[in-house]
């Protein structure tokens, strides 16, 4: 009995030994402190900056106008007035109009057909067309939206004059089937406020995986120095050694998740309605996880720099994995298999739910629970891998 | 005698490319299995069938119709029947419905009556491409019904039904968007995201490979090789991985417009020239930071740094011209802008090659800076020093 309590006694103190000689290696390595304090801090800022705007407005419109009517004319001006468009000139055919396009000035046209005045007045349906340039799709969506709403304005109106003529009075625009809108999450349909959540997210795990790595790469290489042994590990079992590690990066990333999961989206006025405690609750396996992925990956590096051409790309895969740009419903069976070994993956959802459609952590259950269970699988493949390490000396 | 020059250097190149795993990790199986992920991934370029719910409050023989077409759409999938819209909104903060389409109480009768009763919508825009389709789906709907409606109502007041059809709709647009009629999601992200991601193992590679030889303190031997010549050193180094890099690049564009038949309305040689061009001005990109920072961390972090920022400043996605000034720029220092660019112009748009001609000047700044800047690698070299 008195064995077993030393036994423990012996095994937290070389967890807190661990613990802290990690965090000696960290602050006395620059490189690593890029990783685990830079990165975080500023990456979220560059992003935030470069998609505040978050939406694109008056892009150059060519138009074509063969009616020259006061209709037509009318037409164009709303065009000019919605917050997509902005009428950069009057081309005399869809050749000059195709040539501007060709020279960038113009990201779409408009055409309005010789007898587009003459089709209304007879009561006819009254045609204009619409050529759009599609090599970046916000462009188009946003061109696409206000083209809808000018298309109902205009046909409202032109309906009330038609209604006049035919001398029905009852069908108001008031008396027809009203329809109405909400965007949940991101209100405005804002770019930042849609990619930043996710992102942040990705951004603690990748600096973590990176700076983690690099600590594993700069040991190995101490290793293969002095003859099989690193002189600035601490004699420690496989078990202590993930903990105390686990430890120390969980412990360095708690203000870094208030700065990056508070502060950032406060700043910037994204969405952020959740309550600070649920995400925190629901971010500390993410931290968990992430932390022992990382140990997990030291098989993968046998140089201080390989961190670079190992997890760096990752986060293009994951980014996607995560379903952020690409709804994970639609990926084939391994493709989402893979996503759900990814903590940010889990992490990414639960908070950008959490965050932007205020969804309290008992709604976020399923990505908690897999948080956590992932943090098992790996805190089991990290001891394994550790020991194995250990063992080869 | 020992021999030197240009194909001295590219030799003991190859025999370092071929002696270190990691080589062939960042070189081929990073970009190939990269290029499959994606073309994988994204395969069907439309994720249709958003998981959806529907709120009939009404439950009257004109909702039940309602839902039966929303049933019937091929963007949207009803997958589950809410009572209330607070129930609703906690399906969607499960993460089981990106939207949901409400159809209050008594509509039937008000619709009918002429009360203008209102169809609600809710869509989920923390997640863009579904959001949006689901969005799409039910406005689709919702204006249809709409329409509907009204234009029964004009019939049995007395207008003629072809008079009731234009007056409902006196005016449409016509939407043409141009080379990609069918959106296809996977048309844009792929044929952007992959250069970008060459681009950022160039980097990599590139700087591993140089300033390997600066930690190592190989350097010295190296410039040996090369005959004391610094230029001829760089351009024997690094033309095996001009080639390596190359030949994958095109590997991909014959995957992408080749095997999965993306859009190419111009042509391909003049698109592959634009690829050759672009992996020289990435290499002589990472080549322009190693000159500037001889150290492997500061150049790796560097170039780690632009690689992946690159994939949202050069604009894939939110335009440059809606980007404030100061930032935007910074696009156009890096090569896959360029390389897309060239790639909207001649493969998606197919315009004569007169208007990107820019472009691939641009592309040709890059090296001729690069070489400009050796004599500071030279120093470096002959007195490597590793910095941890």
């Amino acid at each position: 009995m008195k064995g077993a309590w030393s036994d423990i006694k012996e095994w937290i103190h070389e967890t807190a030994l661990v613990f802290r000689r990690e965090f000696s290696l960290i602050f006395h390595d620059p490189g690593v402190m890029l990783f685990f304090f830079a990165l975080p801090l500023v990456y979220p800022i560059v992003y935030a900056a470069i998609y505040n705007p978050e939406v694109t407005r008056d892009m150059p419109v060519a138009v074509v106008d063969n009616s020259r009517t006061a209709e037509s004319r009318e037409f164009i001006r709303h065009a000019d007035a919605t917050s997509a468009m902005k009428i950069c000139g009057y081309a005399s055919d869809l050749k000059e109009a195709q040539r501007w396009w060709e020279e960038k000035k113009c990201y779409a046209v408009i055409e309005i057909p010789a007898d587009y005045a003459r089709q209304l007045g007879r009561g006819e349906q009254g045609v204009v067309q619409f050529y759009s340039d599609v090599s970046l799709l916000l462009r188009y969506r946003t061109f696409l939206e206000s083209l809808t709403e000018l298309q109902m304005a205009t046909d409202t109106q032109l309906r009330e004059k038609a209604m006049n003529t035919l001398g029905v009075t009852s069908m108001g625009s008031g008396s027809s089937v009203q329809t109405e809108a909400f965007f949940l999450g991101d209100p405005q349909q804002g770019f930042a406020s849609f990619i930043l959540p996710g992102i942040v997210v990705l951004i603690l795990q990748q600096s973590m995986l990176l700076g983690i790595t690099m600590l594993c790469g700069t040991s190995a290489e101490r290793r293969r120095r002095n003859g099989g042994v690193d002189p600035l590990e601490i004699a420690a079992s496989p078990s202590a050694a993930v903990i105390g590690r686990t430890l120390c990066y969980v412990a360095i990333y708690m203000p870094l998740t208030i700065y990056i999961l508070h502060y950032i989206p406060y700043w910037f006025s994204f969405p952020h309605i959740g309550n600070i405690l649920d995400y925190f609750l629901f971010m500390l396996p993410l931290l968990i996880a992430s932390a022992l992925l990382g140990q997990t990956l030291r098989f993968m590096v046998s140089e201080r720099e390989s961190a670079f051409i190992v997890v760096v790309f990752t986060s293009v895969a994951f980014l996607f994995l995560s379903g952020l740009t690409w709804p994970r419903y639609a990926m084939q069976p391994f493709w989402q298999w893979l996503g759900d070994i990814v903590p940010a993956t889990w992490g990414i959802e639960g908070f950008i739910r959490i965050n932007n459609n205020g969804a309290p952590l008992a709604l976020e259950a399923r990505p908690y629970h897999w948080l956590w269970g992932l943090s098992v699988a790996y805190l089991v493949t990290a001891y394994l891998v550790t020991r194995y390490k250990t063992r080869r000396g | 005698m020992q021999t030197t020059g240009f194909w001295t250097v590219v030799k003991r190149e190859v025999k370092r490319l071929t002696s270190r795993p990691i080589y062939l990790v960042g070189m081929i199986v990073v970009p190939v299995v990269m290029s499959f992920f994606f073309v994988s991934l994204l395969g069907e370029g439309l994720p249709e069938k958003v998981p959806a719910a529907i709120v009939d409050l009404d439950h009257s023989q004109t909702s039940r119709q309602l839902v039966r077409s929303l049933n019937a759409m091929e963007l949207i999938d009803i997958t589950q029947s809410e009572n209330s819209y607070n129930d609703a909104i906690k399906a969607v903060q499960r993460g089981e419905v990106f939207g949901f389409f409400v159809i209050p109480e008594n509509f039937e009768r008000d619709a009918v009556g002429g009360r203008g009763p209102t169809l609600t919508f809710y869509s989920n825009l923390t997640f863009y491409v579904p959001g949006t389709l689901v969005f799409k789906g039910f406005k689709t709907l919702a204006v249809t019904t709409s329409g509907r409606i009204v234009q029964t109502d004009l019939v049995s007041k007395g207008a003629p039904q072809q008079l009731a059809e234009t007056v409902l709709q006196p005016m449409t647009v016509q939407n043409h968007p141009l080379h990609n009629p069918w959106l296809n999601y996977s048309y844009y992200l792929t044929t952007s995201f992959l250069p970008g991601l060459l681009e950022l193992m160039i980097f990599l590679m590139t700087v591993y490979a140089v300033t390997h030889e600066l930690k190592t303190r190989s350097s010295i031997e190296w410039l040996r090789a090369g005959g004391g010549d610094i230029w001829t050193a760089i351009l024997g180094k690094l033309a095996p991985q001009t080639l390596i890099f190359t030949v994958i690049g095109f590997g991909m564009n014959a995957l992408m417009f080749g095997w999965h038949h993306f859009p190419m309305n111009g042509s391909m040689g003049w698109l592959l020239a634009g690829m050759f061009l672009f992996v020289i001005a990435c290499q002589s990109f990472a080549l322009f930071v190693c000159e500037i920072l001889p150290n492997m961390r500061l150049a790796l972090s560097t170039c780690s740094l632009t690689g992946i920022l690159a994939f949202s400043i050069a604009a894939f996605s939110f335009p440059v011209q809606a980007m404030y000034g100061g930032i935007g720029i910074f696009s156009y220092i890096l090569p896959v802008r360029w390389y897309f660019l060239i790639y909207i112009d001649q493969a998606l748009n197919g315009i004569p090659l007169f208007y990107s001609r820019f472009y691939y000047i641009a592309l040709l700044v890059f090296p001729i800076l690069a070489m400009l800047a050796a004599p500071l690698l030279r120093r470096a070299a002959r007195k490597p020093v590793y910095v941890p």
